[in-house]
């Protein structure tokens, strides 16, 4: 009886939602959105500029620049709607998971026949989305077997041309936030006919906080942890970059940062938001596994699942306080999506 | 509810001493109370189970299920049901709605999993589901034998990728598959992998895997995944539809289409907007005229009564999904357990029971 209270409260949909929700709008676009998406084109100039200067896959430099721009990437790839999804520019920047090997098959082709693509990025950005962005670059920098596939110079041209591109859409992004999506989002309520009132807005960004963190929870750390019979430490994301903990780490601060946002109104709910993020934070230094190696043992393993009940609770304070609170929780269909 | 539970168990024990003798008679759906409606549900105490509704929305029998259910479906003859576990499911179990038992369990072979749809056979000899092989990301449509213990024979290409719903027309058997274009592995779970290309159609496939027609929705839709579908008496198809991109460039989420004739798409009422990109059922009225769809995730649901050439009208109902035809209009659940009727301007609140209905209600003709 008391799990179907719990759900009758969590369906209530109405909600006092006391926020205006015109003005969370505002902050998040002001605060979250455009700040992200700049860092991201700025950084990802600064990645297609340090593969000009050099294209060697173990320059210090180039490395560098690979990781700050992901990192960049991080802050934002949970707003998976508007620009991002546009010409599937989301995936262009990162295609993972990836069970079927796509982006290893996609570049070894294009390493063997030396595709001319990489010459011309208006053609390059025609290409198998599994060719393209960090996943794509992370296996020209850090995989042995794509190292020692074909000419070292088609090689160098693909890693300047798969940088050049994440520039490329990264910078459209942008200016596609800019010029349209950030005043369509502010225009909710005024004859805006994609956002109908300014929660609708609301809803788009509370909608991207969830997915955002369910992707942490169940890909992110649920690909790696498998089965208890069957860990799969090898499905860690940008396993090869030794990037698994640090996106797990990263895509939390961001959700925390957009979800405090939204909990202008509710400071009980940020000050548990607060400790949410602090307990995954301090799991993720003690786990002192950047790639999710431990899954294989029982006590690694443990350590894992931990963090992932903590993205969990996490998760749990957004979907059963804060979407009520805001007037946006959805409903037991709504939310299963099938 | 009590008093039924124990006419049931008598029934049922009556039923199985029948079928201890060897004289076991053959049921029909008349044996398990002749239920209009059946739908899977989350009971009040988190447990699921499927449960059989009369026209009035009056429950008759409550039969566990194992997981949350997302569809059934049900024997043109004898009073058994399928219920399929959510997407992406391994198993679907096969209830005897007489006698409140499972009766068969179907496993999706190596390298399938279920979408969570199937249909009979016009004869009832035959279920058809829609199924994913995954490793190489190809619909298909597995058949299995329903009249001797639910084996299965073999499969047929569904005409696209992600199969989602199969329906076979009435009066033949030709089976309709909406492919939703979309390529999920279980091992990423409902991971969207190939949105950058994917493309969704309408297929009309025979029994031994002839694709007689298959329509797609115009290039500049083509994230629009169609995903439920419903068929009326003499060839009349509608369909609803989940917008996979930019929530302001969402087109119709609905049509209609008959075989060998172009796509017909439904505008939505007034300024209703983008609905959430997301339609969640479909139903079409037992005249073929009326068209229904719901949206939970904007807490609609819209009714066109003369299909493609009427206005439609929307209404207000809080994660509103199944929707079924009654004898006068349609019937739709939520997932606050309300049970509306819809029968022209009219709208009915039949019942509100303290459950979750799940995404689809299912007619028992």
């Amino acid at each position: 009886m008391r799990f179907f209270l719990t759900l009758a409260l969590f369906l209530g949909f109405a909600g006092p939602a006391v926020a205006d929700p015109a003005r969370l709008v505002e902050t998040a676009i002001a605060e979250h959105v455009l700040p992200g998406f700049a860092e991201l084109t700025e950084q990802s100039k600064a990645l297609a500029s340090a593969s000009e200067a050099s294209c060697k896959p173990d320059d210090a430099t180039l490395r560098a620049a690979y990781n700050a721009a992901f990192d960049a990437w991080l802050a934002v790839g949970h707003l998976r709607f508007g620009p991002t999804e546009i010409d599937s520019r989301g995936f262009a920047l990162t295609f993972w998971p990836d069970p079927r090997s796509k982006t290893s098959k996609a570049l070894a082709n294009l390493i063997r026949t030396e595709d001319v693509a990489v010459e011309d990025p208006e053609v390059f950005a025609t290409l198998s989305v599994a060719a393209r962005g960090f996943f794509a670059l992370e296996r020209m920098l850090y995989d042995p077997a794509i190292q020692a596939a074909g000419e070292e110079s088609y090689r160098c041209q693909l890693t300047r041309a798969i940088a050049a591109d994440i520039a490329r859409t990264s910078a459209l992004i942008e200016r596609d936030w800019v010029e349209g999506y950030a005043p369509l989002m502010l225009s909710a309520g005024t004859g805006n006919e994609t956002y109908a009132t300014p929660r609708e807005a609301v809803k788009e960004f509370f909608k991207s906080l969830s997915s955002g963190l369910q992707f942490t929870s169940e890909l992110r750390l649920g690909r790696p942890l498998g089965t208890f019979d069957r860990p799969r430490p090898r499905r860690a994301e940008a396993r090869l970059s030794e990037r698994s903990l640090r996106n797990v780490v990263l895509s939390v601060e961001t959700s925390r940062e957009l979800a405090s946002i939204l909990a202008a109104e509710f400071p009980e709910i940020d000050a548990e938001l607060a400790t949410a993020e602090l307990r995954v934070k301090e799991q993720a230094s003690e786990l002192d596994d950047p790639v999710f190696a431990s899954v294989s043992d029982v006590t690694g393993r443990l350590r894992v699942e931990i963090l992932q009940q903590s993205v969990d609770s996490l998760r749990n304070i957004i979907r059963n306080q804060l979407g009520p609170a805001l007037g946006v929780a959805q409903g037991f269909n709504a939310l299963d999506g099938d | 509810m009590r008093l039924m539970a124990i006419e049931m168990t008598s029934r049922r024990t009556f039923l199985k001493t029948l079928a201890a003798t060897g004289v076991a008679p053959s049921l029909t759906w008349a044996d398990a109370r002749a239920p209009s409606f059946l739908s899977a549900a989350m009971m009040p105490d988190g447990s699921f189970g499927l449960i059989g509704l009369d026209g009035l929305a009056a429950p008759l029998f409550t039969i566990p299920l194992p997981t949350r259910g997302h569809a059934a479906c049900v024997h043109p003859v004898r009073p058994e049901a399928i219920a399929f576990a959510r997407r992406p499911g391994t198993f679907a179990v096969v209830i005897d709605c007489a006698r409140g038992e499972t009766i068969a369990t179907l496993e999706s072979p190596p390298e399938r999993h279920f979408y969570g749809h199937g249909a009979f056979s016009r004869s009832g000899d035959l279920l058809f589901t829609t199924e994913n092989a995954y490793e190489i990301g190809e619909g298909r449509i597995g058949i299995w034998y329903a009249s001797a213990g639910y084996r299965r024979v073999g499969e047929i290409r569904s005409g696209g990728i992600g199969p989602h719903e199969v329906r076979r027309l009435p009066g033949s058997d030709i089976l309709l598959v909406a492919n939703g274009g979309i390529d999920t592995h279980p091992e990423t779970g409902r991971e969207k992998l190939n949105l950058p290309t994917m493309r969704s159609n309408l297929s009309y496939v025979t029994q031994d895997g002839n694709v007689l027609d298959q329509v797609e929705l115009p290039t500049e839709q083509r994230l629009n995944s169609i995903r439920h579908i419903d068929a009326g008496p003499d060839g009349i198809v509608a369909f609803a539809c989940q917008w996979q991109g930019a929530l302001s460039e969402t087109p119709p989420l609905q049509g209609v289409h008959r075989m060998g004739e172009p796509i017909t798409l439904l505008p939505v009422p007034g300024d209703l907007g983008p609905l959430a990109g997301y339609a969640g059922s479909v139903a079409v009225t037992r005249t073929g005229a009326g068209i229904g769809v719901t949206y939970p995730r904007a807490n609609t649901y819209i009714i066109w009564p003369d299909g493609a050439g009427s206005e439609g009208t929307a209404h207000r109902l809080t994660d509103a999904c199944g929707i079924s035809a009654s004898k006068h209009g349609f019937v739709v659940t939520s997932g606050e357990g309300r049970v509306i009727e819809q029968t022209g301007a009219s709208t009915n609140e039949l019942r509100q029971m303290p459950c979750s209905w799940d995404n689809h209600l299912i007619p028992v003709a």
